[in-house]
């Protein structure tokens, strides 16, 4: 061993014989350690909640989404479809119809609420927005057997079609399956009086339940067959809606320049325009960078406060040992020697605060993103074994010098730790906290970034080492002197 | 036992002042001083007239206002840091009034620090300083840390601790000043004992007239000069 790590580990060190090191040492690597889990831990959340967000609205929603500027209806739409297929990066396209619709309350003539139709090619939408993987029931908008049955239940009406409604929205509607909604489609001329305007309304009948855990989607979406709408709204080979799917989400605005091309609008059919599911969430996405940013700052002072804990257990340290500084001066240490025994120590307390900070946040992270089920929180009281043991080694003299049992009580301390935390730890429901609705998912995510954890392990290294930069000096620069005389 | 010839340090128009904000303070105002190899030297004078300090400029722990320190023809003071304190490591050896040990060290480890900074982790200077140990009547005590040692023999450590890398020069500031009678008897033994087999220059600066009476020669120190 080199002459300064002799020192500077014996430094590190007890001066008391019960326990493996120095109460300060201690408290500086928890310190360091704190800093670095709470920093992991607090950006895997941040990057689980966007990461989890965005994949929940990139799997339902289309990357682009096509239209003219007052979103009316075009025809020749397979054509369009074709040639932006064709486009690099598109993976499919589909064909909408999209439009609002009044529900009527049965039996009643108030409308019970207006939700969002989506007229659908049922195929060609899978390649866009995984539909039918969302969909409980059947899909098959044409179903005969619930629709004989709702003619027969509903005689004298004719039943348009199948409708698939959002999960939530079903609920608040109060229907279920095989139910006939009664929807008001548009208002058209009476035969009697063209000056008078009369509902035109259609009757469907539930087939499925949308279900894609997205508030926006679950809540106030119907789905019915594209044929069914075009029909509804007499646009036979009409849609007012292109879908597309690219290859790479963050591709969106780029290519929806070429998707705007490649539909080749005439000026007579009206302005085509794009919106991209980046300008669809724009406001979110917004509020979540902001957040993250706030994040960062903070998680930047909660370092900085953990380097000022090193530095001032530095320097306590070198004021402590101010007279040894002495010492080691006059025994011929040089100022080089000195500095590298403090910078060693300092070291010494960074690489352990991070390593073991990192190992805590990615434990904690594993914690909460891990099911299975535990222990009861009771069990956390099983810490008592080690705390008891500690106690009784500290009060039997004759095991204080025996490095066995110090390394025995660590362990035990880390087992005692761990399994606290696991029984502690649990992932956190946002159902229980009623946030499932405003975050959209049941809980809590968790997704670490390995490129940010690296970058936060070097940047605690760099922090420790420059800390023990000051101290260092500063105690490499005592006289010898006076720091003999020092009491 | 001295030979004028060989001149170990000489000290020539040694000045140092301390500076307390603007006025200055003299404490060593000339000092010329030879001290010949072998060579058991006593400084005496009254408290705060600066025998320390000399004591410390001669062991290269402060630096003079002006004048020189020449070992043989060497004059220390030019040397950069590291090197001073690579001759300080070799070339002296301290006892202090206070023994100075390393409280997180053991007695043996006191001993060796000397030598382990040059030569880390060397079994021959361990065995060199248990050696060192026994000479001074400790051969019981070497893995006892400084707070389980009495002061007499806390300070005997301290003088095993200044010869392990064979010094030319020890350097003694009031090595009894802190011990009872008995404990002062022992360590002023230890120290004629050392002086007449070793070889080894010792400056020993005093108060005790006992002391005083036994060694080569008493250089006096008034007003910041030698007499």
């Amino acid at each position: 061993m080199k002459f300064e790590w002799f020192v500077a580990s014996r430094y590190l060190r007890s001066r008391r014989k019960q326990s493996f090191i120095s109460i300060i040492s201690i408290i500086s690597i928890g310190g360091v350690a704190l800093g670095v889990a709470t920093v992991i831990l607090v950006i895997a959340v941040l990057d689980g909640v966007e990461h989890g967000l965005r994949d929940r609205f990139l799997s339902n929603e289309a990357h682009v989404a096509l239209h003219i500027f007052d979103h009316s209806f075009f025809k020749g739409y397979q054509e369009r479809i074709e040639r932006i297929e064709a486009i690099d990066n598109v993976v499919a396209a589909s064909p909408v119809i999209f439009a609002q619709i009044g529900v009527f309350r049965e039996y009643s003539n108030t409308i019970q609420d207006v939700i969002y139709i989506k007229g659908i090619d049922p195929a060609q939408e899978d390649k866009v927005t995984g539909f039918s993987t969302y969909v409980t029931g059947s899909t098959d908008f044409q179903n005969s057997e619930l629709i004989e049955k709702a003619a027969l239940i509903k005689e004298g009406q004719t039943i348009t079609g199948g409708i698939i409604l959002g999960g939530r929205l079903a609920t608040r509607l109060g229907v279920m399956k095989g139910d006939v909604l009664r929807l008001l489609v548009k208002l058209v001329e009476s035969p009697i009086d063209p000056s008078l305007l009369i509902p035109d309304l259609a009757n469907f009948v539930v087939v499925g339940f949308y279900e894609s855990e997205m508030e926006a989607y679950d809540n106030s979406f119907g789905f019915i067959h594209i044929d069914t709408a075009q029909k509804l709204y007499n646009q036979e080979n009409h849609v007012n809606f292109i879908f597309v799917r690219l290859t790479d989400a963050e591709l969106a605005p780029q290519i929806a320049t070429k998707i705007r091309d490649a539909a080749d609008f005439s000026v007579l059919e009206g302005m085509p325009n794009t919106r991209t599911w980046m300008e669809a969430q724009a406001a979110l996405f917004s509020a979540l960078q902001l957040e993250k940013i706030a994040t960062v700052i903070i998680e930047a002072l909660i370092i900085l406060v953990a380097s000022f804990n090193i530095a001032s257990t530095l320097i306590m340290t070198v004021m402590e040992k101010t007279k040894d500084v002495g010492t080691l001066r006059t025994l011929g240490a040089s100022r080089g020697n000195i500095m590298k025994i403090f910078m060693i120590q300092g070291s010494v307390i960074g690489t352990f605060g991070t390593m073991l900070g990192t190992a805590l946040g990615l434990s904690i992270c594993w914690l909460l993103s891990n099911n299975a089920e535990r222990p009861s929180y009771w069990y956390v009281l099983a810490l008592i074994v080690p705390i008891l043991l500690q106690i009784f080694i500290a009060s039997q003299h004759a095991m204080r010098r025996r490095g066995g049992w110090k390394f025995a009580v660590a362990v035990l301390w880390l087992i005692g730790i761990s399994f606290a935390l696991y029984c502690a730890v649990r992932p956190i429901s946002l159902v229980d906290l009623g946030l499932s609705q405003i975050y959209q998912m049941h809980q809590l995510p968790i997704k670490i970034n390995w490129l940010f954890v690296i970058f936060i392990n070097l940047l605690s290294f760099a922090i420790c080492w420059l800390a023990t930069l000051y101290p260092a000096w500063q105690a490499a620069n005592l006289k010898p002197v006076e720091a003999l005389q020092h009491e | 036992m001295s030979n004028p010839s060989e001149a170990l340090i000489r000290i020539v128009d040694l000045h140092k002042s301390y500076y307390d904000g603007e006025s200055e303070l003299p404490v060593l105002r000339g000092i010329d001083l030879e001290i010949k190899t072998s060579e058991l030297l006593a400084v005496v004078g009254a408290s705060g007239v600066g025998k320390s300090t000399l004591l410390h400029i001669m062991g290269t722990l402060d630096r003079p206002t002006t004048g020189r320190v020449l070992y043989g023809d060497q004059d220390i003071f030019t040397f950069p840091d590291t090197e001073l304190a690579r001759f300080r490591n070799k070339e002296i050896g301290f006892v202090f009034q206070f023994h100075h040990l390393l409280p997180e060290f053991n007695a043996l480890e006191n001993v060796a620090m000397a030598a382990l900074i040059t030569t880390p982790n060397n079994k021959a200077i361990y065995e060199e300083a248990a050696s060192l140990l026994e000479y001074v009547g400790l051969a019981e005590r070497l893995s006892h840390y400084p707070g389980q040692l009495s002061g007499g023999e806390r300070q005997r450590v301290a003088i095993a601790r200044a010869l392990i890398n064979k010094p030319k020069i020890v350097l003694a500031d009031e090595p009894t000043g802190n011990l009872d009678r008995r404990s002062s008897e022992a360590v002023h033994e230890l120290l004629w004992d050392l002086s007449t087999k070793s070889g080894q220059t010792f400056v020993i600066v005093t108060h005790n007239s006992e002391l005083a009476e036994q060694v080569d020669r008493v250089v006096q120190l008034v007003d910041g000069k030698v007499f």
